[in-house]
């Protein structure tokens, strides 16, 4: 193993929470947009972590990436809001399939991975940085 | 006294493997079907330190034995997405690790000083 592969590790796990993150932000920022360029309400995004190999390493040790953003397929929520320029003509409106709660716990744990792998790369670095001093003084 | 060099550094080298398997499980923590993986090198690190005991000199210190264990798959049960990773657990086998690794180099310090002190008188 390259001593130097698991920075790169927790550096790709840091990346990939980062976006989910980005992800989690655009959901709640969108729980209440019913117009969207491809017409209709948002839809909510998810994002889809898929482990990486790093460098050529005969442990196989993985990194991670967002290997992709789909779209939820929940139907849209719909409420009785008559005076909503979006009603339909029973007053009914579309709007996004959005929980804030589900959001907010999503976001609670990419912050936690996010914040363990800061740890782990911290560790790393204190450890080579040791190993660094070895013979001094 | 050549041998304490070698031991402690297959004790640094297979707590920086270590230290890589449990990134990689921390760092897939969300990856669905992924298995955290975990090095079990006590045992050979243990056989090699009692053989530094029991053996005659030039007997003892090959190399590469040691040097990393076997990287077996933890047998948790797994979530709903097939990943079996639990944070807290990695993170406090990381700081076990780190201590480990710390004995080492701290006790791999002492003995070069003790090697500088000789040489200077």
């Amino acid at each position: 193993m390259n001593s130097f592969d698991v920075l790169k590790i927790s550096g790709s796990a840091l990346e990939a929470q980062r976006r989910r993150m980005n992800v989690i932000a655009s959901n709640l920022a969108n729980a209440e947009s019913t117009r969207t360029e491809e017409g209709g309400p948002y839809k909510r995004q998810d994002v889809v972590f898929a482990s990486e190999s790093v460098g050529s390493d005969p442990l196989e040790l993985k990194g991670v990436k967002v290997a992709d953003v789909v779209p939820d397929g929940k139907p849209p929520k719909t409420i009785y809001e008559p005076g909503h320029p979006d009603a339909d003509k029973e007053g009914f409106v579309a709007m996004p399939n959005i929980n804030p709660i589900e959001e907010m716990a999503n976001m609670m744990m990419a912050f936690r991975a996010y914040e363990a792998s800061v740890a782990t790369f911290n560790t790393a670095k204190s450890m080579m940085l040791k190993t660094l001093e070895l013979g001094r003084a | 006294m050549g041998d304490i060099f070698k031991t402690l550094e297959r004790q640094i080298r297979a707590a920086g493997i270590r230290h890589g398997v449990i990134a990689s499980n921390i760092a897939n923590v969300d990856t669905p079907g992924y298995k955290a993986k975990d090095v079990k090198f006590d045992e050979t690190l243990e056989k090699a330190t009692i053989e530094l005991r029991k053996t005659a000199p030039g007997h003892i210190g090959e190399s590469g034995r040691a040097e990393g264990g076997r990287v077996d798959v933890e047998s948790r049960p797994s979530w709903g997405d097939g990943n079996n990773v639990e944070l807290d657990v990695e993170v406090a086998k990381m700081t076990e690790n780190a201590i480990f690794f710390q004995t080492a180099v701290t006790l791999l310090s002492t003995n070069i000083r003790m090697f500088k002190t000789a040489l200077r008188r």
